[in-house]
């Protein structure tokens, strides 16, 4: 090839692209797109930036050249047939400098080729809004928009590439994810034709003056330089703080990244403080709470999701957190709660902080709900519930427990007070339905732990089959060994990975003994008088549902398991039988005839959700609606929007070194099982805090500053200035923060 | 064969990675790395590749660089490295060895201007000062030339008459970042053309020395030997030339590419893509009537006096463009043709583009001007491009 050229000669007759962009904003890519499609076409093509020791954000140009015979001009381009600018702030005499008039000019704008035809009129105008159909598309690097291969897409039909053409140019480059926003350009593109007349016009190349040069052995006057780099500048830096996904994911509603990084900056105080906004039940959920928070962790990405709950209880036990001041309001109102477990006590603590006089009325002799009288003294010690109930008590709150309100009574609560709520929980048991459930030996877990739990004599022997996959199916069965069983096996419908128990407490259980039976459904009881084993159907797993996990499919294969004890934990669900004849929930507040009523559902009677965290919330969610509808606070707190969170790809896991979470340690598994004491002993320090990411969060590391190539962000109290006369919008902050507390913005 | 829209850098390393792949069956690949502008893209792909038998080592320094290809090279492995403009001056040393060790060690070098003041653009001083460091040199004017000589170059290295490192030198940026379609072989094609390293002083399990101390009588001799070496090799390219046509179908360019060369009174010659616009001025002086013609030396070591006396016979002026500077001299291909140009002949030197400036056809019009008007040879004349 190299002979045959250098034997005939090759001048002329290329066509020329020039294009205009930044650095780091893909020109050189674009053209090697443009020169792709043009080799695909069967033309000899070449094309090559223009380097110089760059710096992203500087004014860049790269060629592209086209033929049909071999190309051998190896200069740079003075006269371009098509000019492409991929940054509008660019535009001035010196970018279209040497294009013939009539030429293609191609435009990144928003603007329309006739509002820059006063300009730019003699040439053949074409315009497109190439960044906002990128943005939309989002391409781009994790802090900055890119706009070269959707531009690509407007200059070929600018020239009338074939569109097919160019996505297989933009496949064999890697760009195929690129190719719908190339395609939106091929279409959104605008031309205004040059007039007639134009055309390009051989003209002699006129090679430019140079100029003088100081001597090395002379000194330079002056600054380095007195560019001001932020004209270069599209898109700036802005410091934000994006939501994480900890924070998302509580049910709660706790301010999970700020508790955590409040514990690992300022200490238990401040922690506590910040989760008293929103939970007075923080020595609660600290020991059992499901913790969606450390599922959605991106800690999990490196090495194990940081230990949330851990250190919620650790805060808790050294600062209690419901201590919040409340100040008397001015017309306080009395407001009725029926049921004091966490919904209730939750939407108490709110009512009582903003100084208002909340009436709980509790069914049993004491308050807590099921957090008494169903979740077992192992896992959370009555010291840790009782100490939090007085603290929120002491804020003002009245108690009229041993009171259980019926249907009848809700009317009558509701006209006596400003307002009612209704946090009676989960009440209605699911069964088995079959035959055999009203045999002696046949029990609702839930009545099970309840004797356990109050101290009801409940010395158990023999064999017991506990049949759920949940958390109070462990408890039941964990509660029953301690109990005194012999033997204790759970049987479950699906498999150990659908089951909905909080895994440790699944290998607790284990560990202490419990045996599993997986793929099994409970058909009925059997029995003479006295329940002498439960009868079960084997189940196959069939396609996924519409949660996605597979669906139970039972068979007709039988087999029976002998035992002593049944308890049923198959879920359970609100009792609406407690609302009045006539009275509608819609959005959590009740109607009659179509009329709002100064009643409003809260927790798991609302939502049936079944954790305490989701109960806090609600509890919350429906005082605040409480108060809202006396027309005295606007504010009800939403659960947030989960897909703006900060992802794992979002944290620059680099700059955080590897150390593996802390875990509380436990009691043996062989001690525990004789007892009722609390099984985790709570971790040792705080210092798992510092393990946080803070995604989202700015921790004034002053990683943006010191990567930002123009040394140009300034600390601020705790907070960063960037300099905009120089800020060249590079985005390198944006992409280096760990966390990402900054984002790009068009400037 | 697959056609591929590359860079010159990246070139160069696909026919490296080609190269290193048709020793698997032989003792393997082995390359020490280090970055420099503007040739680490070719490391870095090279550093992507998976390579059977082969490794990439990744060191602190050109010299390592270097070193790590010599302790490969001597192991019986094929080498390549790449490195460009001060990276070289710091290689230097070990530039020296891997020759007096006579070890077939292939380098690109893109040629960027010596620093400082720092510049990053082509200028062929870097690879010049090196001339007599005892490599082969070879200069290309485009990117598929650039592919082409490094197969070529492992061919010619390792020919046991030759036994000598090659420089496959390119031109910074025109050439190592502009993307042009390239022709690559398949790899058995490849593994045809270079069957696997046969190196006769190879080190084996059995303890030796290398390159211990010579007395006065041996080193004379060695070097006595590498000049032999040396005069072989341009009778050894054309082999290799013939081969590597039969093999890939094309054409490997000659030490010194003439063109319009025939009628010729007067000839232009210069180096790498300098070639390329003195073809288009002497197309355009030849529409004007000038009988010009023009040689691209492409093989500056050994010196192919042979072809150029041939084609310097009977010219009345010859123009030797150089875009480098050895101060206190001239251009040094000029100082170098002026020993085999024929008497009479009038022999001027130009030097342009220091630097990296655009050599566009208007300077070499100059040039021309300058070469048909004078009287006789002078001092070296500065045309002075810019930017
Ligand atoms: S690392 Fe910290 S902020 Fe990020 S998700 Fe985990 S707990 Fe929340
Ligand atoms: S890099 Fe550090 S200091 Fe800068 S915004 Fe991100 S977290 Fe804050
Ligand atoms: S790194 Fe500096 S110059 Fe770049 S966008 Fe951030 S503040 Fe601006």
């Amino acid at each position: 090839m190299s002979q045959a050229r250098d034997t005939q000669a090759s001048e002329r007759a290329a066509m020329e692209i020039r294009l205009h962009g930044r650095g780091g904003q893909g020109g050189v890519t674009c053209a090697k797109l443009l020169a792709a499609v043009y080799a695909r076409l069967g033309k000899a093509v070449q094309t090559f930036g223009d380097y110089a020791g760059e710096r992203s954000g500087a004014p860049i140009r790269a060629y592209t050249r086209v033929s049909d015979s071999p190309i051998s001009n190896r200069n740079k381009l003075y006269q371009p047939d098509h000019l492409v600018v991929l940054d509008p702030t660019l535009l001035g005499p010196e970018v279209v400098s040497g294009l013939a008039e009539g030429g293609t000019l191609l435009l990144n704008t928003p603007l329309s080729p006739e509002a820059m035809a006063a300009q730019f009129g003699r040439f053949r105008l074409a315009t497109v809004d190439a960044t906002a159909i990128a943005r939309k598309h989002g391409i781009g690097t994790r802090s900055v928009v890119i706009v070269n291969t959707t531009l690509a897409g407007a200059f070929a039909r600018a020239l009338d590439l074939p569109l097919e053409v160019l996505e297989a140019a933009y496949r064999e480059l890697g760009f195929e994810s690129n190719v719908p926003a190339a395609r939106e350009a091929y279409s959104a593109l605008r031309v205004r034709e040059a007039p007639a007349g134009g055309g390009r016009l051989p003209r002699p190349a006129v090679l430019p003056g140079l100029p003088a040069v100081l001597p090395l052995s002379e000194h330079k006057e002056g600054p380095p330089t007195g560019l001001k780099t932020g004209s270069w500048r599209t898109q700036a830096p802005f410091y934000l703080r994006n939501p994480a996904p900890c924070s998302v994911r509580c049910p709660a509603g706790n301010d999970v990244v700020g508790f955590v990084q409040a514990l690992a900056r300022s200490g238990e105080a401040a922690a506590a403080e910040v989760l008293g906004r929103t939970t007075p039940l923080s020595a609660v959920c600290g020991r059992v709470c499901p913790a969606p928070c450390m599922e959605g962790c991106n800690r999990r990405e490196l090495d194990g999701a940081v230990n949330v709950r851990g250190l919620e209880r650790w805060i808790a036990e050294r600062v209690p957190v419901a201590v919040r001041a409340a100040p008397a309001h001015p017309s306080p109102r009395r407001i009725a709660i029926v049921g004091g477990g966490p919904a209730g006590l939750s939407a108490a603590y709110v009512l009582a902080t903003a100084g208002h006089r909340p009436i709980i009325f509790e069914a049993e002799r004491e308050l807590g709900g099921v957090l008494r009288t169903g979740i077992p003294t192992y896992r959370l010690s009555r010291a840790a519930l009782d100490g939090e109930i007085d603290s929120i008590l002491r804020l003002g709150v009245e108690v009229r427990s041993g009171q259980k309100v019926d249907r009848a009574r809700i009317p009558e609560l509701a006209r006596a007070h400003d307002a009612l709520l209704i946090a009676t929980g989960l009440q209605r048991l699911r069964r088995v339905d079959g035959p055999g459930e009203a045999l002696s030996g046949v029990e609702q877990g839930i009545h099970f732990l309840r004797r356990i739990n109050l101290g009801e004599k409940a010395r158990l022997s023999g064999a017991v089959v506990v049949l759920g996959g949940g958390n109070t199916a462990m408890d039941c069965a964990r509660s029953a060994l301690r109990a005194g069983a012999a033997k204790v096996t759970v049987v479950y419908r699906r498999t150990r990975a659908e089951m909905p128990a909080i895994a440790e407490e699944i290998d607790q259980a284990v560990e202490e003994g419990v045996e599993l039976v997986f793929l099994r459904q409970p058909l009925g009881f059997a029995g003479a008088g006295k329940l002498e084993a439960v009868e079960l159907a084997e189940v196959e797993l069939g396609p996924p549902d519409a949660s996605g996990r597979r669906r139970p499919v039972t068979t007709d294969r039988k087999t029976s398991l002998g035992c002593d004890l049944a308890l049923l934990a198959l879920g359970q669900s609100a009792d609406a039988s407690l609302l009045p004849a006539g009275w509608k929930l819609e959005a959590g507040r009740a109607h009659a005839d179509g009329r709002p009523l100064n009643v409003f559902a809260a927790g798991d009677f609302s939502t049936g959700e079944g954790t305490v965290a989701h109960a806090i919330g609600d509890g919350r969610r429906a005082a605040q609606r409480a108060l809202a509808a006396l027309g005295l606070e606007a504010e009800v707190w939403a659960p947030p929007d989960a897909p703006k969170a900060v992802r794992p790809q979002d944290v620059r896991m680099g700059h955080f070194e590897g150390r593996p979470p802390a875990h509380e340690p436990t009691a043996p598994a062989a001690e525990r099982v004789h007892n009722f004491e609390e099984v985790g002993r709570g971790l040792r320090d705080g210092a798992e805090a510092r393990r946080c990411f803070s995604c989202g969060d700015c921790t004034s590391c002053d990683t943006c500053l010191v990567y930002c190539p123009e040394g140009i962000i300034r600390r601020k109290g705790t907070a960063y200035e960037v300099d905009l006369a120089f800020c060249k919008g590079c985005g390198i902050c944006v992409a280096e923060c760990p966390r990402k507390a900054m984002e790009m913005r068009a400037s | 064969m697959s056609r591929e829209l590359v860079s010159a850098n990246h070139a160069a390393a696909m026919a490296a990675v080609l190269a290193a792949r048709a020793n698997r069956s032989g003792r393997g690949f082995g390359s020490g790395v280090y970055p420099i502008t503007p040739q680490t893209e070719c490391i870095e792909l090279l550093c992507e590749e998976e390579i059977e038998k082969g490794q990439v080592v990744r060191v602190e320094s050109e010299h390592s660089a270097m070193a790590v290809c010599i302790g490969f090279s001597l192991g019986g492995a094929r080498t390549f490295t790449a490195s460009s403009s001060n990276g070289l001056a710091y290689m230097a040393e070990n530039v020296f060895n891997a020759a007096f060790y006579r070890l077939p060690v292939v380098m690109m070098a893109v040629n960027r201007t010596l620093g400082p003041p720092w510049n990053i653009w082509v200028d062929h001083g870097d690879t010049l000062m090196l001339r007599d460091a005892g490599w082969v040199q070879l200069y290309c004017e485009d990117n598929q030339e650039v592919a082409d000589t490094i197969l070529a170059a492992y061919r010619l290295g390792e020919d046991p008459r030759i036994l000598l490192p090659v420089m496959v030198c390119q031109d910074a940026f025109i050439l190592s970042h502009t993307m042009m379609l390239t022709d690559f072989p398949e790899q058995p094609e490849v593994d045809a053309f270079l069957p696997p390293l046969e190196l006769p002083h190879r080190l084996t399990d059995r303890p030796r020395v290398v390159g211990g101390l010579d007395f006065p009588r041996e080193t004379e001799v060695h070097r006595i030997q590498h000049a032999n070496a040396m005069a072989l090799v341009p009778e050894v390219y054309r082999e290799v030339q013939a081969t590597f046509r039969s093999r890939f179908g094309r054409a490997l360019a000659d030490p010194v590419v003439p063109y319009r060369v025939e009628d010729a009174e007067m000839l232009l010659v210069s180096m790498g893509t300098t070639a390329s616009t003195v073809r288009t001025v002497v197309d355009r002086a030849r529409e004007r009537g000038i009988r010009a013609g023009a040689l691209r030396l492409r093989m500056f070591r050994p010196f192919p006096e042979e072809a150029l006396r041939g084609y310097l016979a009977g010219r009345a002026r010859v123009g030797v463009l150089d875009r480098n500077l050895c101060p206190g001299l001239g251009g040094i291909v000029w100082a170098e043709l002026r020993g085999v140009a024929p008497p009479g002949c009038l022999v001027q030197g130009y030097v342009l583009g220091m630097g990296g400036g655009d050599i566009r056809p208007e300077h070499v019009e100059r040039v021309l001007q300058d070469l048909t008007s004078r009287q006789r040879a002078g001092e070296p004349s500065f045309v002075e491009v810019g930017s």
